[in-house]
């Protein structure tokens, strides 16, 4: 296959499948977020009047306000629940491969079974974990009622059927570490402690990085579980960015803001992953140093 | 060293305190192994269990272990909500489509990427990489009117398109890491004797290549058995899929039946968990290659 001709046959499939279905139409949103349109109407260019629109509608940033909550407080919670694991298993455990594969079980859930699951446990009258909760005189999740509680539920179901993805990268991470490493760390006299900051944390680094990266773009596109469990609701109290954008587009048929919200979060997912490369990028060549 | 007094007390000091140590950290062990036990198998074990209950066993208090299991929420399943079974027939059309199309196109794709390079096929797969930030929800807005217009609304073929395009990028670059493992003389031989490249990628690279295409298929089949997004945007009646079914089940008006919500979320369950476990080896090694590579 010397020449791009013969290749082609072979790539044209795939890059066909990706260029119509996905690269034309965000082009397309592109030029749908400069004109305001909705059914039944030829649209009319406004610039970048929507993106001001959804800017500086509070509805909007009320979405993004708890989107960046959702992404902080559960991409970082499952990334700590990920390394402990991940370290735990590759401190030896029996039966390793059966506990593996009972860890890997909430992958193969579907966000509505998840939500189903989720929205019976904790149901506020009665759900076994509420009853289990309110019985031990712990706080119990008004979720239904309360916004912050339902936030903290999708953030908890959220960490639930992700915590496989990230705690497999970490601890495929873990074991590549050679074990020489840490006999070497040991005759140096180093404490347990001393092996994990020194050796285990930089070699883990890139590892890091990468689920990092990719539960932050995941999370940030998050609808199902929002709209499955709440709707947004009460009143667009819990909507996500998503969330909004599918208000906008199939409720109020607003599509130059709907388009220019999904332009945000594609620009937004781009700016993630370029900060992230630029970050590894920096890490590789300074463990190469 | 040796004869140093104090070093050999201390020594012989510390030993208790050793086992002691060793003990608790192996109860430490044994309740965080608990903890995780409980936290990703109780909520799936708890909605199997609950579909076999009796009537309002489901809402006992505290919750029963040990009870006379029951078919009644299946046969009220058969009987009130016959449209799962009709989605489960589409899920299984559409996860099944959705496979070979994006196995076929991710291997003969990663193939190429495999064997060949140029700076167009570089900046290709760096191309592949960048879309997969594109998030799915960005396209159903334009695609929506055009679907529309096509007549395509409310069929298999665009949950087909749809799931295997979105995986096709993963695919690929998974596709080229597995192949990449294999020998290139093996093909050069075939094609020595004769072979045209269609045919060394279907004797030669396939066979070969298995483990990475059933890494490919764990995840597609996951991803379009379960999909909830597409399915609520693009189907409406004949093509709903059956992840679709169960959140009407949910938000039904009139209060939610549990005892017939959790038998049908067993039945789509239990399927994709079992091949999930059957698949771990490839799932895990097209996560950690996906993560690296991709």
């Amino acid at each position: 296959m010397k020449t791009i001709a013969q290749a082609v046959p072979f790539l044209a499939p795939v890059q066909i499948l990706i260029l119509s279905v996905i690269v034309i139409p965000s082009l397309y949103v592109v030029w749908l977020s400069l004109n305001a349109s909705t059914f039944g109407q030829s649209p009319t260019f406004v610039g970048l009047d929507n993106y001001v629109r959804t800017l500086t509608d509070p509805a909007f940033l009320h979405a993004l306000w708890n989107t960046v909550l959702i992404v902080v407080f559960a991409v970082h919670l499952e990334l700590a629940l990920g390394l402990a694991m991940a370290l735990l298993f590759a401190s030896g455990l029996p039966f390793r491969r059966i506990l593996l594969v009972a860890v890997l079980a909430p992958y193969a859930v579907s966000e509505v079974i998840a939500v189903a699951m989720w929205r019976f446990l904790f149901d506020p009258d009665v759900g076994p974990v509420t009853i289990a909760l309110a019985s031990l005189g712990l706080p119990t999740l008004d979720w239904s009622f309360e916004p912050s509680h339902a936030l903290v539920m999708i953030g908890l179901l959220t960490i639930w059927l992700h915590l496989p993805f990230t705690f497999i990268i970490l601890y495929a991470a873990r074991l590549a570490i050679p074990k020489d490493l840490y006999e070497a760390a040991r005759i140096d006299g180093a404490t347990a402690f001393d092996a994990f900051r020194r050796v285990t944390m930089p070699l883990l680094g890139p590892a890091i990085v990468v689920a990092l990266l990719f539960r932050y773009i995941f999370a940030f596109r998050i609808f199902s579980e929002v709209w499955l469990m709440t709707q947004g609701g009460p009143a667009r109290s819990t909507e996500v960015v998503a969330v909004y954008l599918y208000q906008e587009a199939f409720r109020f048929n607003a599509f130059g803001t709907a388009a220019a919200t999904a332009w945000i979060m594609v620009v937004a997912s781009l700016l993630l992953a370029a900060g992230y490369v630029f970050l590894l990028r920096k890490q590789v060549v300074g463990n190469a140093h | 060293m040796h004869t140093n007094p104090t070093m050999r007390t201390r020594k012989v000091a510390k030993r208790p305190a050793l086992r002691a140590d060793r003990l608790a950290i192996g109860l430490g062990k044994a309740v965080a192994v608990g903890a995780i036990l409980v936290w990703s198998l109780f909520p799936i074990a708890f909605i199997a269990m609950s579909a076999f209950k009796p009537g309002q066993d489901i809402f006992a208090v505290p919750p029963k272990f040990v009870f006379t299991p029951t078919l009644q929420h299946y046969g009220k399943l058969w009987s009130d909500w016959g449209m799962f079974f009709d989605g489960l027939v589409n899920s299984t059309v559409i996860t099944i489509g959705a496979t070979i199309l994006a196995i076929t196109t991710s291997t003969s794709a990663g193939y190429v990427y495999s064997r060949y390079s140029s700076r167009f096929l570089n900046a290709s797969v760096l191309f592949l990489i960048v879309v997969r930030l594109i998030p799915p929800i960005v396209v159903t807005l334009p695609l929506f009117p055009i679907i529309n217009a096509m007549g395509l609304n409310d069929t298999h073929i665009v949950l087909i398109v749809l799931y295997a395009t979105f995986f096709v990028s993963l695919g690929t670059v998974l596709m080229r890491t597995f192949i990449d493992q294999i020998p290139r003389e093996l093909d050069e031989a075939a094609q020595i004797d004769g072979a045209t490249r269609l045919v060394t990628l279907r004797r030669i690279i396939v066979p070969l290549a298995a483990p990475g295409i059933l890494a490919v298929a764990v995840f597609v089949v996951v991803f379009a058995w379960n999909e909830f997004l597409f399915a609520f945007i693009f189907t409406a009646t004949k093509a709903k899929t059956a992840p679709l079914v169960i959140s009407e089940m949910i938000g039904s008006i009139d209060g939610v039946d549990w005892g017939v919500l959790f038998a049908a979320s067993t039945i789509q369950l239990i399927p994709v968990l079992l091949f999930v476990v059957l698949m771990n080896r490839y799932l895990v090694a097209g996560l950690t290659a996906g993560a690296t590579k991709g």
